[in-house]
């Protein structure tokens, strides 16, 4: 702050870097041989310069190692020459006792400033160790007699805490057991602090091994906050630009009782500021992927403790803005956030902690009413987030920052895809929204359509790869769901005709795809290398750390494969994850258009090359897709099993969209046994995880009420059952919900198909089947050809040739993408068409009918459907009966006898599966 | 009055002993005293039959030690007293040896946090006398062998080291052995954050807890308690400068700044070379644009002790009143750097950049205000204004609402927040609204509310509320004698309204009154009476 300014000391020298000099010494001695004295092989000697670039390079926390883990890493590295090391180590360190000793010590010796003495080390100066050199040779010179004192005392307890270990002082602590809730500047708290980091810093480290296999600062496409630190430190630090403000916190005390994680009591120092950076981001990304499994206390407390050794280093704040907001607690996320906006003023980066009034900047805040609008949108306010976006486009307007305008239009477009067709016209109707120049007549898709290409264009414009990737997704989610009208042609004249366009939704996500093939020249060096370190120097100490993990579950398993993942090279995890969601949203593309073996192949596709790099809401999904698939088409069975599985993976995390699927599943299951109660039970479950704000969560709320219409429908309460689709079908329309629609209107001619009013359904099927014809849902235009094909044949045995053909005509899509239920449906249909046919004749080909009857029978067998298959069992029968096949006949009729009883005690059948709730 | 000098002191602790004799003497001399002081009908319990603290320092060779110690103690050598008294073991020199290393750990701790500063201001140098000396005087403690004053210490250090709830209770054993402790009694304050902490202390009935409940009141903003507690002591201590400045401290933050005006002057009177609290006072005369006097204190206080926080703070002040808004700042940042954690600079300073338009500065530094004191309501208004100020009214309202939620019963800050809600982008009339209602009720000085209370009704067509409103802004006027724009808009619109109402006498009285202001509102004003006659006339001729 402008007010208490002081001169940035750089790099300052700490224990653990003399240390690191020691060891570079060793590494590369004057002498002119290749493999220089203590070492037995070149890549011995290699390994120990891995190891020392790691060093310097790592951020996998906050404090520098202290002397026992440094040597407990050496002992790893070195192997045989462990024990020359160490001693070596520790006995240069502990010779220095007076200051002079410091002044005649290797490579800091020699009054030279910053030139490395050839004598001394042999290295090139500006390799990565050798500009690391040169730093600490400046940062001594630099120093005042003051800090060499403290250096002295520091590199003392840094070797009396690796001798002694432990403290002396324990008396003192035995009575300050009491625990003061109060988190001000207490050490009785840190002390608690560590106790609690030192029980969870072991599920800590574990979910940590899991992050870093992502070598790179991940952002969601959703999660804006993160794309925004991309545009508030856009000057991506390089190595060159961080020698300058690198900086180190030397602890200044004496007692030693305390080792690593006292940071407050010293003897600990941070790491250089680069390095705790990276940890904080890589800590962002952590959260974000995690969502609230990741541990809030033993973060916060790492956190507090931080920001006490470094209370300028505003980044922190924002780390507690997320994990709080990833845990849902309203008041501190928003706390944090305004604490960390009103410090950095939207401008940090450590890189400028120049006192604002250098930079007569404004200071750009309309970050802040980004992430703030992010966060009531994360938080589930729609209102107030629509609001704060609002403001915040016009604030970046009126400073003109191009950037975060076309993120937060990126942000609302979110918005309102999300909430959906919300009732806010309160908010959009007003004078400022930043498409008031269309008028507020649009509704609210073709705003969004309009804002979707709005902020495409000045992404592009801005050149905002990410963005422009994300967006292209959003518009492509955006056109799968919505049917486009031309824009400006309305009223009665103007046609209606509505269509979806799946070829444009594959240009879409082709474009947003592309995104992969321009990474290259954003890719971030700072983390990607600091991670590949720190992956590196962890997989040191996992040998010694084995037992903790030996209990990691096989999903995490692929953690070993590090060195795989870890690559330098490799792929931003942004943009993995950008790639990820593209073939999620493809997954359901699919799935609208009704190919299963597609949807199913992206799902997987996800599943297993993206889970890692995805967040874990995203893979839900995906699992959940897949579960929804095993349902359909295997049967029951596999799905619960799948759903056990997925649900221990993914334990607190996205509970809702397994919870969701799951009740799903449980609903058809339960439908399809006949269990009307508990399907109703679901059902109403299902429609209580909706938002009650109307016009928000629409999907799942025409998803409950066609749930509810289906369980009526299988209670024979046809009146009831066909009010709910009325209603719903206003619902729809009045939401502009056109692709749902046509679900509905096929569950109406259902509706008047079972109650045996054939001539009203079949408008209805046919309205169906134009909708469907329009909006390209081949799958739901073929099992309404299917209803069709019924209404048909249940008006009468005349009309049984008609249904055929048109059964026929559809069997391709019915038979080759349909699930269990269609098919069996489809086939039952078939034969019911044959018998019913006067010019078909059973005895001359009963393979025609007996064929396709079989067939039925097993798949609803496996699908657990005791009604339907218990019709096909019954006309299995009778045509035996008619043949003669008395022995097949009984078979067929004891099998028709187990399923209707079945049917109509649906208590009677095992409650295993619905145990699971 | 012996007990003037002791509570007044308001210094750090650490200079206490050294001003003068030490003060372990003179308690003694008040213990005396105060025998005979509350005779006012109060009913404290008697003075402690604590023995003096001479009583225990007999040792001849002792007292040498003792008195070598002391001076170099007077001299600032902190550890060379401590070491001359390292075996002893008289209570007084135990004490003196303690804190004469503490305050040596407070040094070097000071020492290194400027050594240490790094850019990202680590600030975790420590006094690191701590350890041992709570060791130590825990050995003691437990041994029983420890005096109120080693108690106090022992509570300081315990302080420091985060052990609160220990701490406090050390320090309530210390001030219920000997409540002369001034400096016991502020740390414990600084313990009780809270009402119920306060309430929780088990404290001997004593005059001096009266000191400390009024003070503890003041801190945790009861100031009509505090008020109270201070008058009913100065009942009994007439002439206590402390106390008088402490009730001018309360008065002000009941913002009764005639009332602290006249204390202010009194006091000066009576301890003309005072620079505590005097930041107070200057605050008061810039609020009442006292340039002459202000500038006056403000040479007094400089020729006094220039490098006081409180006296950078009095030419910061008087700088921003001249509307030389640099300056002001230089000497805020001077106050800062004399005491980091100064609260009103911080907060003066936010001012300043607002005025001279630097909001991010501004923010910042109000920020800084927040986090040292979360409750201060005045830098939470700051902020807020500095957003609103950037055409970010919707982030403002969260600091508005901050500060309002402080201090709810202050107008000026429900006003902001009204008008924060009013503004273009928001909007939020019905919100603006019940802020102003808030406002009116808080006793709204500038009378902004009701006049905007009635515009903002009249906006949202609501006559019969907006007439009210302008009824009521129109007696208001009438009463404080005030005459502008306001009144005529209220008339005019009550005319018009009175008219439409078919009021027709009411709506003539308005009429006449408009008729004595210039302007185009009298020719309205007579057109108005020309259409009353008229609509009279039909009212009369074709009753309804």
């Amino acid at each position: 702050m402008a007010a208490i300014s002081k001169p940035p000391a750089s790099f300052a020298i700490t224990p653990h870097k003399l240390s690191i000099c020691v060891l570079v010494q060793v590494y590369a001695p004057p002498s002119q041989i290749s493999i220089p004295f203590p070492f037995s092989s070149v890549s011995h000697h290699n390994r120990l310069g891995v190891f020392l670039l790691s060093l310097t390079k790592a951020c996998d926390g906050i404090f520098e190692p202290t002397l026992d883990e440094l040597i407990a890493q050496l002992r790893e590295v070195a192997g045989l020459l462990n024990h020359w090391l160490s001693d070596h180590l520790t006995r240069r360190l502990s010779s220095l006792a007076s200051p002079d000793d410091l002044f005649n010590f290797g490579i800091l010796g020699g009054s030279d400033a910053n030139v490395m003495d050839d004598d001394q080390i042999m290295l090139d100066p500006n390799s990565i160790i050798g500009m690391f050199i040169r730093r600490c040779l400046l940062a001594f010179n630099q120093m005042s007699f003051e800090g060499i004192c403290h250096l002295l005392t520091n590199i003392g307890t840094y070797c009396k805490e690796s001798i002694s270990g432990y403290p002396p002082y324990e008396l003192s602590h035995l009575d300050d057991s009491t625990n003061d809730p109060n988190p001000s500047f207490e050490f009785e708290n840190m002390e608690m602090d560590n106790f609690v980091y030192e029980n969870v810093s072991e599920d800590f480290e574990e979910s940590k091994m899991g992050i870093g296999r992502s070598p790179s600062q991940g952002h969601a496409p959703k999660d804006f906050p993160e794309l925004v630190e991309d545009t508030s430190i856009s000057p991506r630090p390089t190595l060159e630009h961080n020698d300058m403000n690198a900086e180190v916190y030397p602890g200044a005390l004496s007692s030693s009782d305390m080792s690593k994680d006292m940071g407050a009591l010293g003897g600990t120092f941070l790491y250089t500021s680069w390095q705790v950076q990276g940890y904080l981001s890589e800590q962002a990304v952590a959260i974000e992927k995690h969502g609230s499994s990741f541990p809030l206390n033993a973060f916060e407390s790492i956190l507090k403790k931080l920001q006490q050794l470094a209370p300028e280093l505003h980044r922190v704040h924002y780390l507690r803005y997320l994990n709080s907001l990833y845990h849902d607690d309203y008041p501190g996320a928003l706390e944090n956030l305004h604490r960390y906006f009103d410090y950095s003023a939207g401008t940090e980066g450590v890189e400028c902690v120049s006192p604002p009034s250098g930079c007569s900047s404004f200071g750009r805040y309309e970050i802040a009413l980004l992430c703030l609008g992010m966060m009531h949108f994360h938080l589930g306010h729609p209102k107030q987030a629509l609001e704060v976006l609002t403001e915040a486009v016009r604030v970046s307007q009126q400073y003109s920052d191009d950037t975060c305008l076309a993120y937060t239009l990126a942000a609302i477009s979110n918005l309102l895809a999300e909430i959906g067709v919300s009732k806010t016209s309160g908010i959009i109707g007003s004078s400022c929204w930043p498409v008031a120049g269309i008028g507020t007549s649009l509704s609210v898709q073709q705003q969004l359509f309009v804002l979707l290409r709005r902020s495409l264009k000045r992404a592009e414009s801005l050149k905002l790869k990410r963005l422009v990737a994300s967006i292209h997704l959003e518009i492509a989610k955006y056109d799968i769901m919505h049917v486009q009208r031309p824009l400006l042609s309305f009223g009665p004249k103007a046609s209606m005709k509505l269509r979806t366009h799946p070829a444009s939704v594959y240009k879409e996500l082709w474009s947003s795809s592309h995104l992969i093939n321009e990474f290259g020249e954003e890719s971030s060096l700072m983390t990607t290398d600091g991670a590949f370190c720190t992956a590196w120097l962890r997989s040191l100490k996992k040998p010694t750390a084995s037992l903790i993990f030996a209990q990691e579950n096989d999903t995490e398993s692929c953690s070993d494969a590090f060195e795989f993942i870890a690559q330098p090279s490799s792929i931003p995890g942004s943009v993995l994850q950008l790639l990820g969601s593209s073939y999620l949203v493809r997954a359901s593309s699919w799935e609208m258009y009704g190919s299963a073996p597609l949807a199913r192949i992206n799902a997987l596709v996800f599943a297993t090359c993206f889970a890692d790099s995805s967040s874990l809401s995203d893979a839900a999904l995906a699992y959940s897709k897949l579960i929804q698939h095993l349902a359909v088409y295997k049967g029951y069975k596999d799905a619960f099993a799948a759903m056990r599985i997925a649900e221990k993976k993914f334990m607190c995390v996205s509970r809702s969209r397994i919870l969701l699927v799951k009740l799903q599943v449980l609903h058809e299951c339960a439908l399809h046994r006949g269990h009307l109660k508990l399907a109703q039970q679901f059902c109403d479950e299902l429609g209580v995880l909706a938002s009650c704000v109307s016009g928000v969560d629409m999907e799942l709320k025409t998803e409950a009420s066609l749930r509810h219409a289906r369980t009526l429908l299988s209670a024979n309460q046809y009146s009831q059952a066909a009010a709910v689709a009325h209603s719903l079908f206003c619902t729809c329309y009045k939401f502009n919900l056109q692709v749902k629609n046509a679900t509905v209107l096929l569950l109406l001619a259902e509706i008047y198909k079972r109650s045996g009013n054939a001539v009203l359904g079949i408008p209805y099927a046919l309205a169906c089947i134009s909708f469907c014809q329009s909006f390209n849902l081949d799958l739901l235009k073929a099992s309404a050809t299917l209803t069709l094909a019924e209404l048909w044949l249940s008006l009468g045995s005349n009309h049984a040739k008609k249904a055929l053909a048109l059964l026929h005509s559809s069997f391709p899509v019915l038979l080759g993408h349909g699930g269990l239920e269609l098919r069996s449906r489809a086939f039952i249909t078939e034969a019911k068409c044959y018998l019913a046919d006067p010019s078909f004749s059973v005895s001359d080909s009963p393979e025609m009918v007996l064929e396709p009857l079989r067939q039925a029978s097993e798949e609803l067998q496996l699908l657990e459907y005791n009604e339907l298959a218990a019709e096909a069992f019954y006309l299995m029968a009778i045509v035996y009966n008619k043949l003669g096949q008395l022995d097949e006949r009984e078979e067929a009729a004891s099998s028709f006898r187990k399923h209707i009883t079945a049917f109509e005690n649906p208590e009677d059948m095992d409650d295993s599966v619905y145990g699971m709730l | 009055m012996g007990i003037e000098q002791d509570p007044s002191k308001h210094t750090p602790s650490h200079t206490r002993f050294q001003r003068g004799s030490s003060s372990i003497r003179r308690p003694h001399r008040r213990a005396a005293e105060s025998s005979a002081t509350p005779s006012g009908g109060v009913s404290y319990v008697s003075t402690p039959s604590m023995v003096g603290p001479e009583e225990y320092d007999y040792d001849p060779i002792d007292t040498d030690f003792y008195l070598l110690a002391k001076s170099y103690f007077d001299c600032r050598e902190y550890r060379r007293a401590a070491h001359v008294l390292r075996d002893q073991t008289g209570k007084k020199a135990v004490f003196l040896r303690c804190y004469a290393l503490y305050l040596a750990g407070e040094k070097r701790k000071e020492e290194e946090m400027i050594e240490l500063e790094g850019p990202l201001g680590k600030s975790d140098a420590l006094n690191r006398e701590l350890v041992s000396l709570e060791r130590e005087l825990s050995t003691l403690r437990k041994n029983g062998t420890i005096d109120p004053f080693g108690l106090y210490i022992y509570g300081l250090v315990l302080k420091e080291k985060g052990n609160e709830n220990l701490a406090r209770s050390v320090l309530v054993e210390s001030v219920n052995i000997y409540p002369w402790n001034w400096s016991a009694w502020s740390e414990l304050q600084a313990l009780c954050t809270t009402i119920e902490a306060l309430n929780s202390l088990n404290i001997n009935n004593h005059w001096m807890k009266d000191f400390f409940l009024a003070s503890a009141y003041q801190e945790l903003r009861m100031h009509n308690e505090s008020l109270a507690k201070y008058e009913y002591l100065q009942g009994t201590f007439t002439f206590s400068n402390y106390i008088q400045a402490q009730i001018a401290k309360a008065q002000y933050n009941l913002r009764e700044f005639e009332q602290v005006e006249v204390i202010f002057e009194e006091l000066l009177r009576n301890d003309p070379y005072r620079i505590e609290d005097m930041d107070m006072y200057s605050n008061v005369l810039y609020a009442k644009e006292c340039f002459s006097a202000l500038s006056y204190l403000a040479h007094r206080v400089f020729l006094t002790d220039k490098y006081r926080p409180e006296s950078c703070c009095i030419v910061g002040n008087y700088y921003s009143l001249k509307g030389q808004h640099e300056k002001s700042v230089m000497y805020f940042r001077r106050a800062l750097k004399l005491n980091k954690n100064y609260l009103s600079a911080w907060t003066l300073m936010g001012h300043e950049y607002v005025e001279m338009k630097n909001t991010s500065a501004a923010v910042d530094a109000y920020r800084r205000a927040v986090d040292i004191n979360p409750c201060d309501y005045r830098a939470w208004y700051g902020l807020g204004q500095a957003y609103e100020m950037m055409g970010m009214p919707f982030y403002a309202l969260h600091y508005f609402k901050k500060s309002v939620f402080l201090q709810p019963n202050d107008s000026r800050l429900w006003i902001a927040m009204a008008q924060c809600f009013e503004t273009e982008q928001l909007h939020m009339l019905e919100e603006a609204i019940k802020c102003y209602k808030r406002a009116v009720n808080c006793n709204d000085r500038e009378a902004i509310a009701l006049h905007q209370l009635a515009k903002l009704h009249c906006e949202l067509g609501q006559t019969e509320e907006a007439a009210f409103y302008y009824k009521k802004d129109l007696e208001r006027m009438e009463a404080e004698e005030r005459e502008g724009p306001n009144m005529v808009e209220a008339l005019m619109f009550l005319a018009q309204h009175c008219k439409t109402q078919k009021k027709f006498d009411e709506a003539e009285v308005y009429c006449t009154r408009l008729l004595d202001y210039t302007g185009p509102e009298k020719e309205t004003a007579k057109s108005l009476l020309r259409g009353i006659r008229y609509a009279r006339d039909v009212v009369e001729h074709f009753p309804p």
